[in-house]
Formats: C-alpha cells, sequence, structure tokens
C-alpha cells in the first residue's frame, strides 16, 4: 500500500433537514483509505454508514467538510464532473443488487463500459472475463428476472469492477443473502481484492463480513468510534 | 437502442397508447388531405371545363358603362394575341347573354351561353351529361338546358323556348329556339339558370355576328387547383400582348366563391391539426411521465453508475422517437391505404341533402380522395416533431433525478 491516500475524508458532516428538523449523519468524519484495502465500516442502524458511502461515491453532497479522490477535492466538482468521477473511479454494489432489468447479464455487466464510451467488442471481452472469473458465465444471456438474489449481486460485482475503478463502494452488500450464499460472494471479493488488488470499502454490520475485512472502521452517531487493522 | 426497444415492449398497453396518440392524429389529417384534394381537385375541373377555362380574355369593364360584363366587339385581336403566346393547350370563343327565357306561360332570367359545341365537347364532355334529346351542333337552331330549369319552367325536348337578349351591350333582339336536349349540370347554379346554344345563335340574339364575351384558354401543364406559376406565367404573357381595352383573367378570379373555400380550408386544416396534434401531445406526455415515474429507481441507478443527464434525456427521447416514427409511419401507412381503397371503389356516392349540398357546391357528389406525397410527409413529419419536444418534458424531468433520491423511490 502506498502512503498516500486513494480517499480521504477531512472532518466530514452531513446533516438531513425536513422541514424544521434537522438530523445530524455524520458529525465530522476524518478517515483515510489506501489502494488495495479491503475495509469495512460498522455500526448499528442509523449510525452513519450508507450516509459515508453516498458522499465518498459522490452520490451526495457533505454539509461540512471535504472528500479528497486521489487528491481532488470533490466539493469543487460540478454534478456533471461528479457523474464523471463516479464513471471511471468508483464501483457500486446496492443492497438491492440493482439491475436494470431489461438489460441481460452480459450487458449489465458491461453497461458501465458502455457509458465509457468502450467499443461493443471491447466490452463484451472484458464483462465475459470477469463474468468467468466470477463464475456466472453461464447467466450471460439471461435476464435478471431469471436468476437467484445471490447470482444477481454476483452480477452487481462484476459490473462494480469490470471497468477496474480506483474503488468499490459496497452498502450492506450481503445483506439480502443466505449464509452459504454471503460466504460465497465474500470470498469472491476477497479474491478480487487478492487476486486484482481491487480496493473495497464494505458499509455493513454483517459479522459473516466483517470477519473477513483487513480493516475494520466503527462509526456511532455519526463519529468513528474505532479504526482496527486486521490481518485476514 | 435494443435498451429502448425492450422497454417500449415492457409496458405494451401503455407502447399502443403512445402510438395510437401518434397515429390518429397523423391517419386523420391525411384522410382530411385527401377529403379536401379531391373536393378542391373536383371543384377546379368542374369549373375549369365547363365554365371558366384556366384563363379569359374579356372586354375591359368601363366603369360607368352600365355592363358587369362588357363584350368584346370582335375577336381579332385577342385571337391574334393569343397566338403569340406559348403554352396554349387550348382556346374557344363564347358569347355570353342574360335573357328572359319563356316557355309556355313561364318566365326565367338566364343566362344563354354560346359556344362551339365541338369544341367544347372534348374539355367538358357535355354531350355525356345530356340526360334527355341530344346535345347542340354548331350549324343547329336548337337549344339544350338544365334538368332543374327544365323542372322550373316545365319543359321538355321538343317544346320551343323564347329568347329575348337584354345585354346593355347589344340592343335588344329575340329568338324562338327549340329545346333539343336536357343536361345533368355539374353545379345547381348552373343547371338552374343556363341556357346553351351554338356561338351563331346567340350571335343572332346579339344582333351581331362577330360579338363574343370571353376566349375561354386552357393552359398546358395545369393539373390542380394549387398549380398556378403556369397560369401567373401565362396571363402575364397575355396581358402583355393585348392591347388596351382587354382584361386577362384566372379562373380564381371568375369563380372567387372557390377561392374563398381554398382561404378558409388551409386555416381550417391548420386549426384541427393542431387540436388533433395538441391532443397527440398530450397523451405522449402522460404515458411517457408515467414511464419516467414507474423507472425512477432504475434513472436513479444508471445516475448513481456515471451515467450523464444528457445520456438520461436521451435514453427517453429514444423511446419516444421510436414510437413516434412506428407512430407516425403507420398513421401514414392507414391513411394512404384509406384513401387508396376509396380510390380503389371509385369514390363513395353520396345521397340526399348532402349530395344536394355538394352539387350546390359544384362538386361531384361522390366522396372522393386523392393524397400528394408532401402532404403524406408533412403530416407525419409534424405530428412526429410535435410528439418529440412532448416529450421532451419527461425526458428533462428524468435528467434531473437525484440519483439517491430516486433510487429510494418507491411507488
Amino acid at each position: 500500500m502506498s502512503n498516500s491516500p486513494l480517499i480521504q475524508t477531512l472532518d466530514l458532516a452531513k446533516t438531513y433537514v425536513t422541514g424544521d428538523i434537522e438530523t445530524p449523519a455524520l458529525r465530522g468524519v476524518s478517515v483515510e483509505l489506501h489502494k488495495g484495502e479491503f475495509t469495512a465500516v460498522a455500526g448499528p442502524s442509523g449510525s452513519g454508514k450508507s450516509t459515508l458511502l453516498h458522499l465518498l461515491g459522490g452520490l451526495d453532497r457533505p454539509t461540512d467538510g471535504d472528500i479528497f479522490l486521489e487528491g481532488q477535492a470533490m466539493s469543487k466538482l460540478s454534478k456533471d464532473q461528479l457523474a464523471k468521477l463516479r464513471l471511471t473511479n468508483i464501483g457500486f454494489v446496492f443492497q438491492a443488487y440493482n439491475l436494470i432489468p431489461v438489460l441481460t447479464v452480459l450487458e449489465n455487466t458491461a453497461f458501465v463500459l458502455e457509458l465509457q464510451g468502450i467499443v461493443r467488442a471491447e466490452r463484451i471481452k472484458r464483462a465475459r472475463k470477469i463474468l468467468a472469473e466470477l463464475g456466472i458465465e453461464q447467466y450471460a444471456d439471461q435476464y435478471p428476472n431469471r436468476i437467484s438474489g445471490g447470482e444477481q449481486q454476483r452480477v452487481a460485482v462484476a459490473r462494480a469492477v469490470v471497468a477496474e475503478p480506483a474503488i468499490v463502494l459496497a452498502d450492506e452488500p450481503t445483506a439480502n443473502l443466505d449464509t452459504a450464499t454471503s460466504h460465497e460472494l465474500i470470498d469472491l471479493m476477497r479474491r478480487l481484492n487478492q487476486e486484482r488488488g481491487a480496493t473495497f470499502l464494505f458499509a455493513t454490520h454483517d459479522s459473516r463480513l466483517l470477519d473477513r475485512v483487513n480493516r475494520l472502521v466503527t462509526l456511532v452517531d455519526g463519529l468513528i468510534t474505532g479504526d482496527e487493522h486486521h490481518t485476514n | 437502442m435494443k435498451a429502448a426497444i425492450r422497454h417500449i415492449m415492457r409496458n405494451r398497453r401503455r407502447t399502443i397508447l403512445t402510438l395510437l396518440a401518434v397515429l390518429i392524429p397523423v391517419y386523420f389529417l391525411i384522410f382530411m388531405f385527401g377529403f379536401i384534394n379531391s373536393m378542391m381537385q373536383d371543384m377546379f375541373e368542374t369549373a375549369t371545363r365547363f365554365d371558366t377555362g384556366h384563363v379569359q380574355i374579356l372586354a375591359e369593364e368601363v366603369k360607368g358603362s352600365g355592363s358587369a360584363m362588357p363584350l368584346m366587339r370582335d375577336t381579332d385581336v385577342a385571337l391574334a394575341a393569343l397566338a403569340s403566346v406559348d403554352g396554349i393547350e387550348w382556346s374557344t370563343v363564347r358569347l355570353d347573354l342574360p335573357a328572359l327565357a319563356s316557355v309556355g306561360e313561364r318566365t326565367r332570367t338566364v343566362y344563354v351561353r354560346g359556344l362551339v359545341p365541338e369544341e367544347i365537347d372534348p374539355v367538358s364532355n357535355m354531350s355525356d351529361r345530356i340526360v334527355e334529346g341530344e346535345f347542340i351542333t354548331s350549324d343547329s337552331d336548337g337549344v339544350v338546358v338544365g334538368q332543374e330549369l327544365a323542372e322550373l319552367l316545365d319543359l321538355t325536348v321538343g317544346d320551343d323556348m323564347v329568347l329575348l337578349g337584354v345585354h346593355p351591350d347589344t340592343s335588344l333582339g329575340a329568338i324562338r329556339a327549340p329545346i333539343v336536349g336536357i343536361f345533368n349540370a355539374p353545379e345547381a347554379t348552373m343547371g338552374r339558370s343556363m341556357v346553351i346554344a351554338s356561338l351563331a345563335t346567340v350571335r343572332r340574339l346579339a344582333r351581331s355576328e362577330t360579338v363574343a364575351s370571353a376566349i375561354v384558354i386552357r393552359v398546358d401543364g395545369v393539373t390542380g387547383p394549387w398549380d398556378t406559376s403556369r397560369l401567373d406565367e401565362v396571363t402575364a404573357a397575355l396581358s402583355a400582348a393585348l392591347p388596351a381595352g382587354y382584361d386577362v383573367q384566372g379562373w380564381l378570379d371568375l369563380v372567387p366563391f372557390v377561392e374563398a373555400y381554398m382561404t378558409i380550408l388551409t386555416p381550417m386544416l391548420v386549426i384541427m391539426a393542431i387540436i388533433f396534434f395538441g391532443l397527440g401531445a398530450l397523451v405522449v406526455v402522460n404515458t411517457l411521465y408515467l414511464s419516467v415515474m414507474e423507472r425512477t429507481r432504475e434513472i436513479g441507478l444508471i445516475l448513481a453508475l456515471g451515467a450523464s443527464r444528457a445520456r438520461v434525456m436521451g435514453m427517453v427521447l429514444t423511446e419516444a422517437g421510436i414510437i413516434t416514427v412506428a407512430g407516425a409511419f403507420c398513421g401514414a401507412l392507414v391513411g394512404v391505404g384509406l384513401v387508396w381503397i376509396v380510390q380503389a371503389f371509385g369514390g363513395i356516392p353520396l345521397w340526399g341533402q348532402m349530395a344536394d349540398y355538394m352539387k350546390e357546391m359544384g362538386i361531384t357528389p361522390v366522396l372522393n380522395m386523392n393524397i400528394r406525397a408532401i402532404q403524406v410527409l408533412l403530416s407525419a413529419g409534424a405530428m412526429t416533431v410535435v410528439a418529440l419536444l412532448a416529450a421532451w418534458l419527461p425526458a428533462r424531468k428524468a435528467s434531473k433525478l437525484e440519483p439517491m433520491e430516486a433510487m429510494r423511490y418507491v411507488e
């Protein structure tokens, strides 16, 4: 791991306002993430895990503080620049799989490459390669509703890593999966981390996943209360 | 594109509704164009073949002379000028005189039209319109009258008609002429008021062997009411070739009610198009809004993955474009198909009051249709543009969604 952080947050704060009610989700979070890390942000519900992931992914704007991705301040980017940054630097895995129902598994996987403007032959080649690597090549021509939840989440992981982003942000990726499928998915992501050097950041309270990460950041009430490095 | 087609196929009922919203206005407009074209063409044919020709050379009206239909003392100068102009397909000399027509006890005001039957018949097929008796010839003294006039004067073929010429440019003249035929006039007014005789006969009534009221001309290559460029050229050439004292008028000047119809029809069509296109556009906006609402989470995901707003807008517009183009194409197909079927059956004959009304207007009481390619393209093209403009609103809404809010959206 290099010394310069891949992502750095400085006093990151986010407060949601509904009418007159202000709900602080993050209250000054400063953290550094390095390339190749396999990190989880853990904490009880409402601790600000998902909010942190959304801010890091450029899906939302902080109320205060800033995020630096490879040294670039995200607060200075316009909406379109943020979209471009998400497209080229960040892979997402969501709790509810979130595949596009009218696209096949192969097309879903290649979708980010299509958005990047990569030619069809190249994106098909790369999508097939990652599907084969994740053991789901046989579903390439199936639509998402024809495969199981675990398989759909594998496709979501394939889509997240196919463009080789700087970091994959995964929000409760195992929450909807049974134990065996969860283990398979965690193994798969760990393998991508070790073999490809892909950087993962999870928001989770799933112990099956927490046991496998090499760094655990704990959030409580929008503040970091722990930051442990493990050897896995 | 593939994804857009799959989206379209996903909700077929809504797709069909959107398709119909585009199809119906296109089909309707083509139908209206077909009907109006045919009606105008019919009016044009009736007017130019039976009455006005394309252009007429007339004696210039002198204000205060007491005559709104001045006569030419002779036709030599006008015919010489006509011979010097290119592009003339056909011409004939005609003499129209106002007259009183009496048969037995009954009398009516009429126009006596003097013409050269052998010249007029190939253009108007007047002899085919004779329903009783026969058509006149140049050397016959007889007259033919319309069915309506025959009924009004209670006359029949073989009766004698006394005609009293009352044109202010001529001295009073009177002739007795046998009625040799009754014709089915293409227009009711003509049927009620016109007595047709040979030019020589009517000149006797006018007590002059050279007098004429018009030289009626048909111009080469004029095919319909909107075909005016050749007419303008010939009118200008004739005006230049004729000395003072003559006037050249086009058929629309001579039957101003046709021009009035043509003037009314265009804005009428535009208003109808606006109403139908507007309704179509509302349905397109509505169905696409529904589609965007239903796919809010999916659009949020696409934005989250890094799609630009322009890309999302393009996605919605592509879907709208596919449905719109398909709808416009189907509408054009249905419209042209209907026109083709009506043409294949030779039109749909009308009856009753509608038929009478159409004859009053000088239109054959047969619902016929013809359509021009440009009108099909215009109908389909205009609706496509309107529908795409309508689709822009939901497309913009989709592109403005915030990714996380959209992904949390619950229907």
